[in-house]
């Protein structure tokens, strides 16, 4: 991400205090008069959309990006690059839930403004992101349950639970009190310890801070950040070089204790961390170093004392970047290996594309769809799907075959919208991107001079060539049809002549 | 689905910037999915003095899943003619990887003008657009050097920058920019031209 100039911060909280004080009526007054937007810092631009992150996702490089932005940003086919600094991976990550809400407590007027936006596109686009308040975008509650309930058939938990909040809203409107109900009341979670950092069961481990600050925040709505936003999910102390998981949790690089069957697992949600170990998340980073300079200083020095450098040492070799290998889709071409489910990833992990067998579940009625791994359908986590389906126990899974080389080959050619949702893979709607897919074959028609028809026969090739990529890469004499194709298909396969 | 509010504020950064970068972008029309882009040559290079103009369209839709710019990379091409290895002398296609299949949607138009101008710095022979100009540049270096500043003197000079005084002059007249440049493109130039047509309009 570009740091060219540094906004100061301290500008922007005496900003968002005297804008806190406010009346939610001028806010909403506000929103509509469509004033420039509250300024944000560099660090917290999203490299791909430019605007404020919403909903940020921390990929295990430590690089983040919006959910949607990363979702739009991945190769859904084969492995997926980090867009910064192209670090590969293919498991789609969670939200990470304390960026969430500290971006929410920095910067409430652009980030509302942004929850309204991306609600209109997702609302637009017929898919959603998982809600963790719907409290967020209070101009427009009623308009919200409609656009729900008209969507899907299934009335929503959270709808419920919105309007629950509506109500109470005009009472106390403490953002916190509805946040503990959807937290609690959504997926039964209320057991389980969240790393939120606005939960009280961490706010009341912190010594400091304590229950002061919890009444603090019943009495204001939003206020300055505090350390208590910041806590590990291991150590509840101030982060000291945060690393975010996959499943969007936050430790301490040094909280993270490294099993001997090498197998992470979050503390937390017991999920499983793929690919090892997690790279640092410097802007996290950065930021706790400018606003609690004490505190972070202490921190190191007392870190310094309870560890060894040989730890870090280990730590280290443990990192591991993620990688599909090209074997995956060779062997699974030559029908000996598991196979490879395009376009569809698991709601629980986020692999993307699911390699092994795909559980489709019967009963969730959106029309993304929800989809697990195997290792996630053996071990079932209790958190939601993260296009907010609302996947229940009871739901019935079924195993989905992959769809054949040919059976993809007709979809990409097919003009046809298929309407046939129940056949279509998990994260994609089909209604919206097969006519474009067919369309940018066409477009493509112009350099490599084919027929519709004739495209069939060189995907295929071009999935030939992108088994065997070293050779086909430095050659000057490849096919310029077949690599058209090819640069959409394989990643890594290098320039091309057309 | 080109993301619209991501090449509007590409295109006010790029102008904020112009003065430190000498990189410029304008939409072709009020409609922001063609653009014209500018890089000055790099000094030192035959191709210094020179400004080239870049022909920017911004793919609507991707490949299987994915949406359009910036998911996909934007389409350029040299409309100056330019004498370079990986530019063809013919078409102006360039052969870039970032331009292809190494494109991250982190990138901006800025960054990847950015690149072509660097790839005028740093030709790649070995990699080739153009093979006709990559043998001469292997095997007779000076010539090519010469050919590289010829072109450069007779096509990047006068009439690029030509166009752009008057592109300057009448939308100083009042005319949006995008329509001065079509109606331009249109007489063939010529400025009494293009100006008694936008009057007529």
């Amino acid at each position: 991400m570009e740091k060219e100039e540094k906004i100061n911060v301290n500008i922007d909280e005496t900003l968002t205090e005297t804008e806190n004080e406010e009346h939610v009526e001028d806010e909403k007054e506000r929103l509509d008069a469509n004033l420039p937007p509250e300024e944000f810092p560099n660090e917290f631009q999203c490299c791909v959309c430019l605007e404020l992150l919403y909903k940020p996702v921390v990929l295990a490089c430590g690089h983040m990006s919006c959910f949607w932005c990363v979702y739009n940003a991945m190769n859904h086919v084969y492995q997926s690059n980090c867009p910064i600094c192209r670090c590969p991976f293919n498991h789609f990550p969670s939200v990470c839930q304390l960026l969430h809400f500290l971006l929410l407590k920095l910067y409430p007027i652009a980030y509302k403004r942004r929850e309204r936006q991306v609600q209109e596109e997702e609302n637009e686009a017929g898919r959603f992101s998982l809600q963790f308040d719907k409290n967020l975008v209070e101009p427009m509650p009623c308009e919200n349950s409609d656009i729900f309930g008209n969507n899907q058939n299934q009335p929503h938990l959270e709808m419920d639970i919105h309007s629950e909040s509506c109500s109470k809203d005009q009472e106390s409107s403490s953002s916190r009190d509805s946040l503990k109900m959807t937290m609690q009341d959504e997926n039964g979670i209320a057991n389980k310890p969240t790393t939120s950092s606005k939960d009280p069961e961490v706010s009341r481990n912190e010594p400091n801070e304590g229950k002061s600050w919890i009444q603090n925040e019943f009495e204001h709505k939003d206020q300055k950040v505090s350390i208590a936003d910041l806590l590990c999910a291991a150590c509840k102390r101030l982060l000291l070089r945060p690393v975010v998981l996959n499943c969007g949790h936050v430790y301490c690089e040094s909280c993270f204790l490294i099993p001997k069957d090498e197998n992470l697992r979050c503390q937390v949600c017991k999920s499983l961390q793929p690919n090892g170990f997690p790279s640092v998340c410097l802007i996290l980073e950065q930021f706790l170093e400018e606003h609690f300079p004490e505190e972070y200083t202490e921190r190191q020095r007392t870190l310094l004392k309870e560890h060894s450098c040989s730890i870090q040492a280990q730590r280290d070799a443990k990192r591991s970047a993620a990688s599909m290998s090209m074997d995956f889709y060779s062997s699974w071409f030559l029908g000996n290996g598991p196979k490879v489910h395009i376009g569809v990833g698991c709601d629980y992990c986020g692999m993307t594309p699911i390699i092994g067998e795909r559980y489709r579940c019967k009963d969730c009625v959106e029309k993304i769809g929800f989809d697990l791994c195997e290792s996630c359908y053996k071990a079932p986590a209790k958190i939601p799907g993260r296009f907010n389906q609302q996947h229940k126990p009871e739901h019935q899974l079924e195993i989905e075959q992959p769809l054949s080389l040919s059976e993809f080959i007709s979809r990409l050619t097919s003009e046809q919208s298929d309407d046939d949702i129940s056949d279509a893979p998990g994260h994609t709607d089909d209604a919206s991107h097969m006519p474009m897919l067919s369309a940018s074959v066409q477009q493509d028609e112009g350099d490599g001079s084919q027929d519709p028809e004739d495209v069939s026969p060189s995907l295929i090739l071009s999935v030939d060539v992108s088994l065997d990529q070293e050779d086909d890469s430095d050659d000057p004499n490849d096919n310029i049809s077949s690599d058209t194709i090819n640069q959409g298909f394989n990643p890594v396969n290098s320039c091309n002549y057309s | 689905m080109i993301d619209f509010a991501r090449v509007q504020k590409e295109l006010q950064e790029c102008s904020r910037e112009k003065d430190s970068s000498g990189i410029r972008v304008s939409p072709k029309s009020d409609n922001l999915a063609r653009l014209t882009g500018i890089i000055p040559g790099p000094l030192g290079t035959p191709y210094e003095g020179g400004s080239f103009e870049i022909d920017i369209t911004l793919p609507v839709i991707g490949f299987y899943f994915a949406d359009g710019y910036p998911f996909e990379p934007p389409k350029m091409k040299f409309v100056t003619k330019v004498w370079h290895p990986n530019i063809s002398s013919q078409s102006g296609a360039i052969c870039l990887d970032i331009l292809k299949d190494q494109w991250s949607p982190a990138l901006t138009l800025k960054t990847a003008l950015l690149s072509v101008q660097a790839l005028l710095s740093a030709p790649e022979p070995d990699d080739p657009q153009d093979a006709v100009v990559a043998q001469q540049y292997l095997r007779e270096y000076q010539t090519f050097v010469g050919t590289a500043r010829y072109w450069t003197e007779s096509f990047a000079k006068a009439s690029s920058l030509g166009v752009e005084e008057k592109v300057q002059r009448l939308v100083e007249m009042g005319f949006p920019d995008g329509l001065v440049r079509s109606t331009l493109e249109a007489v063939g130039g010529d400025e009494n031209l293009a100006l008694e047509k936008l009057l007529s309009s």
